[in-house]
């Protein structure tokens, strides 16, 4: 008994095969250039809290409120304690500094709205990075120019491994992936 | 319908966006950092707390890892004496403790309805506060009783204090695995009523009297360590340990020969060995005067005598006899069953004089330090208190923490007698038992989330701090009864001023420091011992004599229950992982296989394969053990290791009410034995009764980790006799040229890839089998540092455990009288790896650093990596496993929690190696060599792994992968293993 599959069937297994590899095609171009610009819209904060005016015009460096990405893993978002270090005396009359106030009083954390992320899987460090001397724009963009900050570069693995290759860092898989 | 190429590959486009979005779960996307940070805490960095593991009385030290508040890993704490940075599978699982979701979460009261409901601490200590006013107001105090774990230091003086103020009963400290027998030995043999410290490190010889040093007796991690060096070759030499008894335990397969003899009677086997060496003059030391005395107490137990009772044959009496006398320094151990017979205390006695006439006491056993368990209160003492309370003569019972219901056998009346109180309190953390029974449970806060200290030996002063602020609305113990103290208030406040039992620590800590430091400010002091976990002072040993009550010692053979006509002996001993059932409700603990059987999530009945064959029972046949006190079903398992005549079941087994991974699994054995103690110790004995054996004709599937017993031939698991060793390396064991095999050795196919270049590192490991004990500390440590899933019984039944190393475990030999080799196995991150070419999108290759690794994001799951891996060290996730919450606040950030369709393991613990490398870089050093140490090789407490750089000649893992006894394991693969394992030693017959 002949057991290979008639024309119609045939054609239905290419027509199967050839989604499948265009999904495969799809995949592959998609982190490239396909997909929509992510973080182009800065998301709205509960403080309409400027950049510009912190890192750019009065020149606050980076690191004067991410005070752990010298030191671990994370760069941190500053304390309420950290703001209020300034804005007890510093611009109390804007509405926006007495927002972070009230938070003060109420000795409530503030829910800031991530701009930047990593999948699970990708274990980013900053102190290497800091350390090495990095401007934090390579990743963040010229976030001292932007008043709500958003996602300006898309960190994903292309990005990392252009750099790591230029810089003749480590591209092996378990520097990030473990 | 007209469709356009454009079109299709549109719609094409956004089903594949669909559906990578729909792939991940979302992530949180909120930034929240705290309103003031916490000091000294870095996010994304561990903070160590150093504290005391209370998972059994040994008290070792422990430094617990936090991570954003959150205890993710226990480990040995380097600076304390008992564990000397070392840790074992109950202590690692002190996180599942704290982090069981079966936890009780507020206080509950027993409504009209009699269900518990929950309450608050305002309303329920002030219950409790309302109970004892109205007992003193009465008059009635006396009617008030507390019972608590073994508890040392500052809470067992405040609960003594407490007690004593609202004038009720003495306070009964209880530890169900307390040497009850050993301390009444001490007491009639030397008159020291105390549990000595012993030195193995150096013997010659060990003789074990059914002693599971290395399991569950006084303090394992301790004797691990101390059995490790022993054992280790040191100058031609090695210390050889003979083990007695009638169960091959876990520490009986570790020993060069197993004499098996009739269960009782170990007592015998060591007068028998007493009389050999008075009668041929070896017992060199002892007075003429007591060497007389002591030639007419055992002039009745000759050799051959001791043959005919014990079945020991005279010969290996008489061998061994010699060889103990004249071993410098020699030991023999009594404990373990032998403790728990109803002739235990005589038989400890006769290790006493066995030890005493070979010249070792004084010396290898030492009074002083002397252990905490000498003060716990014997199973007697609490059953005259549940005599008290069936009489009706208690009012108000404080159970802290403690769970009678399930360590005393159901025949000491303990439910009775609780029935007949008209106020029981429960502080269980956990539901259990007898909890379930109490009018208010008062849930106390874990270890790790508490302030304490505990001395184990004296002199050992730990201190426990919390880790982590408390999860739910408990408390510790200590402030309960303070706060109950304060509202009870007059006398009683007065006599316990303190605010909290912190104020209460400390001021006991200001005494130590008086005492012991008397020139350093009181905060310096307390600030060092909680960095290192405590203060330790040296304690002289006192001379030990022998105490003239010992020459009117009687000895017996114990007596057993049960009729002649049933026909087997029944061995309760407590389980490596389980204890006596307090860490059944750790599920690491329960799917961790047990050393000797492989079983998981069970208990289980050992009975001798020539008695099974004669009943007709197969393993994993369901058989009914009936004594006069009660019946079990139980699944039968088949084992050589126990006598025939003999039947053994494991402790820890059997919960009711004890959380959902303890429930409903196996029985627990203490319902077959007889509720009257031991005469003199006071001890309850677990070697007490006949059983009768039947098929019910019902069959359990087990769950058995571990495939064939026997290698085939395949030297998977090698040992090296101590004289071929000498004569072929030398005494000082100096490697000899190419005597480490290259690993090509017998392959003569060219590699058909090159060389990998490994420009900077090498990571390999050494495992010396002649250390590994099998208690499988390693397997729980990668359990807590690497997130692996537990399965349940069914999965591990299908061969889906995840576990990323296991102890294989070999015997050699005949059945009856096997050689038994533990063997840790895990990704051996071979140079020439058959895991790698055959992967078809390079989720596994081999790093620059000789690390064979496991990309989670790249793996597409088509298991041909674990399909051609020659070690079947690979594990495939079947399932996305789930931690039940809070269970999943224990894993470990660092590391990656993989999901359904992934294959994963074992990496090196390449998060450590990762975060060494970044803190030499930080430091601007180079790495040093044992700077990174994979949890497996921390966590061992017979030292046997070692890790470190191949590449660096003068690493010490370098070093023992040139040692003779090196060898790889299936090295005519031509894998090239990183993994070094150094041959067993076998020293050879005693007296050889």
């Amino acid at each position: 008994m002949d057991h290979r599959p008639g024309p119609r069937r045939r054609a239905r297994l290419i027509a199967a095969a050839l989604l499948v590899a265009a999904g495969i095609v799809t995949a592959t171009l998609w982190p490239r250039g396909l997909r929509p610009g992510r973080g182009s819209e800065p998301p709205p904060q509960p403080i309409a809290f400027s950049h510009r005016v912190h890192a750019g015009e009065n020149q606050i460096p980076c690191l004067y409120c991410h005070v752990y990405a010298r030191h671990g893993a994370v760069a941190g978002v500053p304390s309420v304690q950290r703001c209020m270090g300034c804005h007890t005396i510093t611009a109390v009359a804007s509405a926006e500094v007495q927002k972070l106030q009230g938070y003060w009083m109420r000795q409530e954390p503030i829910a800031w709205v991530r701009v930047f992320r990593q999948p699970d899987f990708v274990f980013f460090q900053h102190r290497p990075h800091v350390q090495a001397g990095i401007a934090c724009q390579t990743c963040h963009g010229q976030v001292e120019r932007m008043d709500r900050v958003r996602e300006a570069v898309v960190l994903d693995m292309d990005r990392c491994v252009a750099c790591h290759r230029a810089q003749q860092a480590s591209i092996d898989c378990l520097t990030c992936h473990r | 319908m007209n469709v356009t190429r454009r079109d299709f590959l549109k719609v094409l486009g956004t089903g594949a966006a669909a559906s990578v979005t729909g792939c991940s779960a979302p992530l949180p996307d909120k930034l929240i950092p705290l309103v003031i940070p916490a000091e000294e805490v870095i996010p994304g960095e561990a903070t160590w707390y150093a504290t005391v593991c209370r998972e059994c009385p040994a008290g070792c030290g422990m430094l617990v890892r936090t991570r954003e508040g959150r205890a993710v890993k226990v480990e040995g704490n380097p600076d304390h004496p008992v564990n000397q940075g070392r840790l074992c599978a109950r202590g690692q699982a002190a996180v599942q403790g704290l982090y069981n979701p079966d936890r009780i979460r507020q206080p509950l009261r027993r409504s009209g309805t009699g269900t518990l409901e929950p309450v608050s601490w305002e309303e329920a200590e002030q219950l409790l506060a309302g109970h004892v006013a109205r007992l003193q107001a009465e008059g009635r105090p006396g009617r008030v009783a507390v019972v608590a774990p073994l508890v040392t230091g500052s809470l067992a003086q405040l609960i003594e204090t407490w007690s004593q103020a609202v004038g009720g009963r003495p306070p009964l400290f209880v530890e169900p695995l307390a040497a009850h027998a050993l301390r009444a030995a001490n007491r009639l043999s030397f008159g020291l009523d105390a549990i000595p410290s012993y030195q193995i490190e150096t013997l010659e010889l060990l003789v074990s009297f059914s002693t599971d040093f290395l399991e569950t007796w006084l303090s394992p991690v301790e004797l691990a360590r101390q059995f490790a060096a022993m054992r280790a070759p040191r100058a031609g030499r090695m210390g050889r340990f003979v083990y007695l008894g009638p169960r091959l335990s876990m520490t009986a397969t570790n020993a060069d020969e197993w004499l098996p003899l009739r269960p009782g009677t170990e007592g015998l086997a060591a007068l028998g060995m007493v009389h050999l060496i008075l009668s041929e003059g070896l017992g060199a030391g002892v007075p003429a005067e007591e060497a007389g005395r002591l030639r007419q107490l055992v002039a009745a137990y000759t050799p051959e005598a001791v043959e005919r009772r014990t079945g020991l044959p005279a010969r290996d009496l008489t061998r061994l006899a010699r060889s103990l006398a004249q071993a410098r320094p020699g030991l023999a151990l009594g404990g373990g069953t032998v403790g728990t017979t109803r002739s235990a205390t005589t038989t400890q006695v006769a290790v006493n004089l066995l030890n005493y006439v070979a010249g070792h006491v004084g010396r290898a056993i030492q009074f002083g330090p002397t252990s905490a368990l000498g003060r716990a209160a014997t199973y007697q003492e609490l059953l005259g208190l549940v005599q008290a309370m069936a009489r009706g003569e208690i009012d108000l019972l404080l159970l802290a923490g403690v769970n009678p219901l399930f360590s005393l056998p159901p025949a000491a009346g303990f439910q009775q007698a609780l029935a007949k109180v008209p106020f029981v309190i429960s502080t269980a953390s956990f539901p259990d038992e007898t909890a379930a029974h109490a009018h208010l449970v008062l849930p106390e806060s874990t270890p790790l989330e508490s302030w304490g200290d505990h001395t184990p030996w004296d002199g050992v002063h730990g201190l426990m701090q919390p880790a982590t602020t408390p999860l739910y609305q408990t408390k510790p113990l200590g402030d309960v009864l303070l706060s109950v103290a304060r509202r009870v208030g007059g006398a009683m406040a007065a006599r316990l001023p303190w605010a909290t039992f912190y104020d209460a620590l400390r001021d006991r800590w200001r005494e130590l420091q008086r005492r012991l430091a008397p020139a350093t400010p009181f905060e310096t002091f307390w600030a060092e011992a909680l960095r290192r976990g405590g203060v330790w002072e040296a304690i002289p040993p006192k001379r030990v004599r022998l105490s003239p009550a010992v020459f009117r010692t009687t000895f017996v053979e114990p007596a057993l229950s049960g009729s002649q006509d049933d026909p087997f002996v029944l061995l309760v001993y407590p389980s490596i992982f389980r204890y006596d059932g307090r860490g059944a409700n750790r599920p690491w603990l329960q799917e961790l296989p047990d050393p000797v059987t492989g079983m998981t999530w069970e208990s289980w009945v050992e009975v001798n394969p020539q008695d099974a064959r004669r009943l007709g029972i197969t393993q994993g046949d369901l058989v009914a053990l009936r004594s006069p006190h009660g019946q079990v079903e139980l699944p039968a398992y088949l084992y050589a290791g126990v006598q025939p005549g003999v039947v053994a079941v494991p402790l820890g087994q059997g919960h009711t009410r004890y959380g959902r991974y303890a429930q409903g699994r196996g029985a627990n054995p203490l319902a077959l034995l007889p509720a009257e103690p031991e005469a003199p110790s006071g001890a309850l004995p677990w070697l007490a009764t006949r059983v009768r054996l039947t098929r019910t004709g019902r069959r359990q599937p087990l769950a058995i980790v571990g495939g064939s017993e026997r290698q085939e031939g395949r030297g998977i698991a090698q040992s090296i006799s101590l004289a071929d060793l000498l004569r072929d390396h030398g005494a000082g064991g100096a490697a000899r040229p190419g005597a480490a095999k290259d690993g090509a050795d017998g392959h003569k196919a060219p590699p058909l890839y090159p060389p990998h270049p490994h420009p900077v590192h090498r990571w390999g490991m050494a495992i010396d089998l002649n250390a590994c004990n099998g208690c499988g500390a390693c397997v729980a440590a990668c359990y807590a540092e690497n997130n692996i899933p537990v399965v349940g019984k069914e999965q591990v039944a299908k061969g889906r455990v995840m576990s990323w190393i296991r102890i294989e475990r070999f015997i050699e030999g005949p059945a009856e009288r096997p050689e038994t080799r533990f063997l840790p196995m895990l990704c051996q991150h071979c140079d020439n790896a058959p895991c790698e070419p055959v992967c078809p999108v390079y989720a596994t290759y081999h790093n620059p650093e000789g690390l064979n690794a496991q990309v989670y994001n790249r793996c597409v799951g088509t298991r041909y990596c674990s399909n051609n891996c020659p070690y079947k060290v690979r594990r495939f996730n079947w399932f996305t496993h789930k931690w039940p919450e809070p269970l999943h606040l224990q894993l470990n950030p660092d590391v990656t929690v993989r999901e359904m369709g992934v294959m994963e393991k074992c990496t090196f613990c390449v998060q450590r190696i990762k975060g060494g490398q970044a803190r030499a870089k930080a430091e601007g050093r180079k790495l040093r060599d044992g700077e990174i140490v994979p949890a497996c090789a921390q966590s061992c407490p017979a030292q046997a792994i070692v890790f470190g750089d191949l590449k660096d000649p003068q690493s010490e893992v370098a070093r023992l992968a040139r040692d003779p006894r090196g060898y790889r394991v299936l090295e005519e693969l031509n894998t090239l293993p990183a993994i070094t394992y150094l041959r067993k030693v076998q020293p050879g017959p005693l007296g050889s």
